[in-house]
């Protein structure tokens, strides 16, 4: 008997399967393309066959994200927001603050320690901070968007930038190419620019934010010099689990779970 | 018997409509709910309250009623702006602005009074009825009996006694302002016909904020699991109320301070009062037996936005939770901020597991 | 911090004075640095304001007395005000506001704002100023006053007004123990009177072709100068000032070397280092000889009835009242100083001034000014785009330049 969570993001479209105590079987993360009802089966039938199991043994399933309505046979829609705050519960109990900054839009809640939100802010009127933004200052730093999160070590910190604007923010560091300005000091300004965005988006949530224990999600949490930029600038050490980039669909799948038990 | 299709427009929910009435016109609120082309930009700025915007643009299009004039207030910077405008973009109306003071201290009503005679002469000029306190007091007691049986389908809506919910409910108070007022009452008879129970799934919530004229809107809502059982709108429960205005030789003063006084937007701040308006919020919130508060504000609108955190500092020390969400009288808009509101709704309406 | 930066500029200034090298600008950095010390020091009695509110009034009855928004400015112009910016933006604050007040706020949450003793708010210039008066009425537990300044200038919403001013000595009188004490006020009145007459001759200096005035002269010279009036020290600013222009004129050295553009400034100046203004003047001669808030259009007062005085003053001002007065007050200006082109740095965030900015650039293109809007932040130099300012402005003064040289002007 197993569980299935959905997430249907604009970039990428995770599943995740979950057994009857809700420990995590299997998962896998698909590129979104533009049509994500293909998306959405392919990942479902992914999951499955690297489970071995067949969709008649899905007991439930939840789907969450931005296409969450376009996922056939659902048991219900939960937002996103609920869904990672149930996955990071799972991931690290007692988690108090979780920061979640994926493809497109970036998100924070403070959680009462036991999965539930208690408050929530989201940033989805623009793609300042977000993956879409590391894709771009990549691409303008002709490297892999992968290899950015190192290449910030042993930077002083002596560039800034200006604009957020992630149109803006290209140009800039093309211009700062041009001046002569070292990569990895572009780079910190890159991460320190999302560190202070995001900042922002913890104050509204948590004015205060210090001693809480705070954890990050999405796919920007596999950057280590983001990671490291936004500790800083939080002062805390943050935990990110060890999957980052599930814990939606997870979190989803542990809704289905404790639905379907509770009927 | 004069004709009484004659109409005036107005944008502010402080227009004294009950003096318009009186006058022998119908005032007619120029609502921004229409799809016109985005021109209001050009002539203002971008950057300035949509609900403004969207009246503009109205004019500019020439989607209006056959108005015989228009009647702005000095609300805020933004309804300033928008009278100038006006003036450019209908020449030929018959336009006037009344200043609206900030407090309700007896000097201001006093004022305010003074500017209330200066709409009726306005009016006169028009070939209007001259107005006396006898026909203010008549005017006051048909907008109360509008107001009282718009309070009684808004408290039936609360418990799910209205047929269409709160979107019919936002339907009357649209019609309230553009149609004939007589009509209200009977409207609102109909709409209680039915009694829907109230379905378990919504969550009760109060909205406050200012301009959310949109029917669909509240379907929106509604299908995001919010059961709306209070408002604070200038479109909705602020928009029509119920006044303090029963002797004709006091009638003037009486109805300054009577619109004065009632529950006010933002831009009100009377003197040695700082933070009413969110204690106001506050004991609205609380007295709704709502389970979280929804704030719907247009975008760049100060009075609202500047108050944002304190309001959000009183409720949040009051353990209500709050949800934030900016309109620019566009449906996308709303819809872009569905999961917002569902995600609200999760979080406030019990554990969803 | 800020009372060191205000004491820091107070004798730097006092010492260049000594050793005789002063100009008409430094005495007025040296008011406004007092007026700061006077803000910071914690003694005295200290009100925030509107912008509308009476300064003089409120010195003659020994009040340290400000508008918020010259608190946005000083950060700004010292290159201080990113990280109140930011702080504003963690406290909920909406990015869509103006940053004058966006900045105090983060002062404000960070302390750097001197804690007033009471509040006055107006309803105008603007509806976020008022607001802004709350929340510091709230953060600081303080009491407030607020003022309705009227949408037109009848005699019945001057008497109105005035009506508010008085009842505002009685607010203060019960907040210091102090009332007003009538001889005190007529030596201010004088002294606000005199500084008309003075202010009104730099004006007309100023107006002279080529002006007299240099490029920092008269930057924020009106609207901070409503702080001093009635005050010693106003009156001795703007006698440098007279003197100062008249010397030039007399000697018939102007304050750029080789003036051929005149511009008129509307709505106000962008607060931090920026290189456009140095930029107009050397590569286009361009000087801005006039600005929208150097300028006055009020009687004196009369000390009989120094209220409806000060309530007319206070309507005068081109942010009261319809746009049409707005415009009326630009054209003026436009005329009076000869200007061949208007430019409108159109602030983030402002409804009401840059919230005209099309019916202005219509009316004053009707009136034949060519006008150019920039949309700018006057006070958060984070989004300042120097690049994309700078080509519009070349391609305006271009435009300028030719019309100039082909006298349609």
């Amino acid at each position: 008997m197993a569980f299935m969570g959905v997430d249907v993001g604009s970039l990428s479209c995770d599943a995740v399967l979950v057994d009857d105590t809700g420990k995590l079987m299997g998962w896998t993360v698909v590129p979104t393309g533009a049509r994500n009802i293909e998306s959405i089966k392919r990942a479902r039938s992914e999951v499955l066959g690297r489970t071995g199991l067949l969709e008649s043994e899905v007991e439930a399933l939840i789907a969450t994200g931005y296409g969450r309505d376009r996922v056939e046979g659902r048991l219900a829609a939960v937002t996103e927001i609920t869904c990672h705050a149930r996955g990071i519960q799972a991931l690290l109990p007692g988690t108090e603050l979780l920061v979640d900054i994926g493809g497109q839009d970036s998100k924070s809640m403070r959680l009462d320690g036991k999965g539930n939100v208690m408050e929530f802010a989201m940033n989805d009127k623009c793609a300042a901070g977000t993956g879409r933004f590391l894709e771009a200052m990549a691409r303008a730093l002709e490297v892999d968007v992968g290899e950015l999160g190192d290449l910030d070590r042993g930077a002083g910190g002596n560039v800034t930038l200006s604009s957020m604007c992630t149109v803006f923010a290209e140009s800039e560091v093309v211009s700062l190419i041009a001046a002569g300005a070292e990569v990895p000091e572009i780079v910190r300004g890159l991460h320190r620019a999302i560190a202070n965005r995001t900042v922002a988006l913890v104050k509204r949530v948590a004015p205060a934010s210090s001693g809480l224990k705070i954890a990050m999600s999405g796919g920007v949490a596999r950057n280590p010099g983001v990671v490291r930029a936004l500790g800083e600038a939080l002062d805390c050490n943050l935990s990110i689990p060890a999957e980052p980039d599930i814990v939606g669909a997870l979190g989803a799948a542990l809704i289905a779970m404790e639905r379907a038990q509770r009927q | 018997m004069k004709e009484k299709s004659r109409k005036i427009g107005f944008t502010c929910a402080y227009t004294p409509l009950a003096v318009i009435e009186a006058a022998g016109f119908t005032p007619h609120r120029i609502l921004p709910l229409s799809e016109v082309a985005d021109q209001a930009g050009q002539l203002l700025h971008d950057n300035i309250c949509p609900h403004v915007k969207r009246v503009l643009d109205r004019a500019l299009s020439g989607d209006l009623p056959d108005l015989q004039g228009v009647v702005f207030m000095n609300s805020c910077d933004a309804m300033r702006r928008l009278a100038d405008a006006w003036r450019t973009a209908r020449p030929t109306d018959p336009v006037t602005i009344l200043d609206l003071p900030i407090g309700a201290d007896d000097r201001s009503v006093a004022y305010f009074q003074e500017e209330i005679e200066k709409l009726a002469t306005w009016l006169g000029a028009l070939d209007g009825e001259r107005v006396t306190g006898d026909q203010i007091v008549s005017s006051v007691r048909k907008y109360n009996q509008a107001a009282t049986a718009l309070e009684r389908a808004a408290k039936s809506a609360a418990v799910g006694g209205l047929r269409g919910g709160r979107r019919a409910l936002q339907e009357l108070f649209n019609r309230s302002v553009t149609s004939p007022l007589d009509d209200i009452p009977a409207l609102v008879e109909q709409q209680l016909q039915n009694n829907e129970p109230k379905k378990d799934a919504l969550v009760p919530v109060f909205v406050f904020g200012n301009v959310l004229p949109d029917p669909d809107a509240f379907e929106m809502l509604a299908s995001c699991g919010v059961h709306v059982v209070l408002d604070d709108l200038c479109s909705g429960s602020r928009q029509i109320t119920e006044l303090d205005v029963s002797r004709a030789a006091t009638a003037w003063g009486d109805l300054s301070r009577a619109l004065l006084s009632r529950p006010a937007c933002a831009r009100s701040l009377p003197s040695l009062l700082p933070g009413e308006h969110a204690r106001r919020i506050l004991s609205m919130a609380q007295e709704s037996g709502a389970r979280g508060v929804i704030a719907h504000v247009m975008k760049f609108c100060d009075p609202y936005l500047v108050r944002m955190p304190a309001i959000r500092q009183t409720l949040r020390n009051a353990d209500i939770p709050l949800l934030t969400l900016e309109g620019d009288c566009t449906q996308r808009s709303l819809g872009q901020q569905r999961t917002r509101i569902e995600a609200f709704v999760e979080m406030i309406g019990g554990s969803p597991s | 911090m800020m009372l060191e930066y205000f004491n820091n500029l107070i004798s730097g200034i006092e010492a260049k004075q000594h050793l005789g090298k002063s100009s008409a600008r430094s005495r007025f950095a040296l008011e406004l640095a007092r007026l700061g010390r006077g803000l910071y020091s914690g003694d005295g009695t200290v009100a925030w304001c509107g912008i509308l509110a009476p300064f003089d009034l409120l010195h003659a009855m020994g009040v340290t007395s400000c508008f918020v928004e010259f608190v946005g400015a000083m950060l700004a112009s010292t290159g201080t005000v990113g990280p109140m910016m930011e702080q504003s933006e963690q406290l909920g604050y909406s990015t869509d506001g103006c940053s004058y007040h966006r900045a105090v706020y983060g002062a404000m949450a960070q302390g750097l704002m001197p804690e007033p003793d009471f509040l006055i708010g107006t309803s105008a210039v603007c509806s976020a100023g008022l607001a802004s008066i709350e929340n510091l009425a709230c953060h600081y537990g303080k009491e407030m006053l607020t003022i309705h300044v009227p949408i037109d200038d009848s005699p019945a919403a001057v008497a109105h007004l005035a009506d508010q001013f008085r009842e505002m000595t009685h607010f203060v009188a019960r907040q210091t123990g102090r009332p007003l004490d009538p001889v005190r006020l007529r030596e201010v009145i004088g002294r606000t009177n005199r500084m008309r007459e003075l202010t009104l001759e730099v004006y007309r200096l100023a107006r002279q072709v080529p002006t007299p005035a240099r490029r920092r002269d008269l930057v924020n010279f009106g609207i901070v100068s409503a702080l001093f009036l009635g005050s010693p020290g106003g009156v001795e600013v703007v006698e440098a000032y007279c003197n100062e222009f008249a010397e030039k004129v007399a000697g018939e050295k102007p304050g750029l070397a080789d003036e051929r553009l005149r511009l008129l400034w509307v709505q106000n100046r962008i607060q931090f280092a920026n290189p456009l203004e140095k930029l107009l003047e050397q590569e286009y001669g361009a000087a801005v000889v006039a600005d929208e808030l150097n300028d006055i259009n009020w009687d004196p007062i009369d000390p009989e009835d120094p209220f409806t005085g000060m309530a007319s003053r206070a309507l005068s001002v081109s942010f009261c009242g319809p746009a049409e007065h707005r415009l009326q007050v630009l054209l003026r200006l436009a005329r009076d100083y000869r200007v061949d082109g208007a430019i409108n740095p159109c602030h983030w965030g402002c409804r009401q001034g840059t919230g005209a900015r099309g019916l202005l650039e219509r009316g004053l293109r009707e009136a034949g000014v060519p006008t150019l809007n920039l949309e700018v932040d006057c006070v958060d130099p984070r989004s300042f785009s120097e690049g994309q300012l700078k080509t519009r402005l070349e391609a305006f003064m271009e435009t300028l330049s030719r019309r100039k040289s082909s006298g349609l002007n």
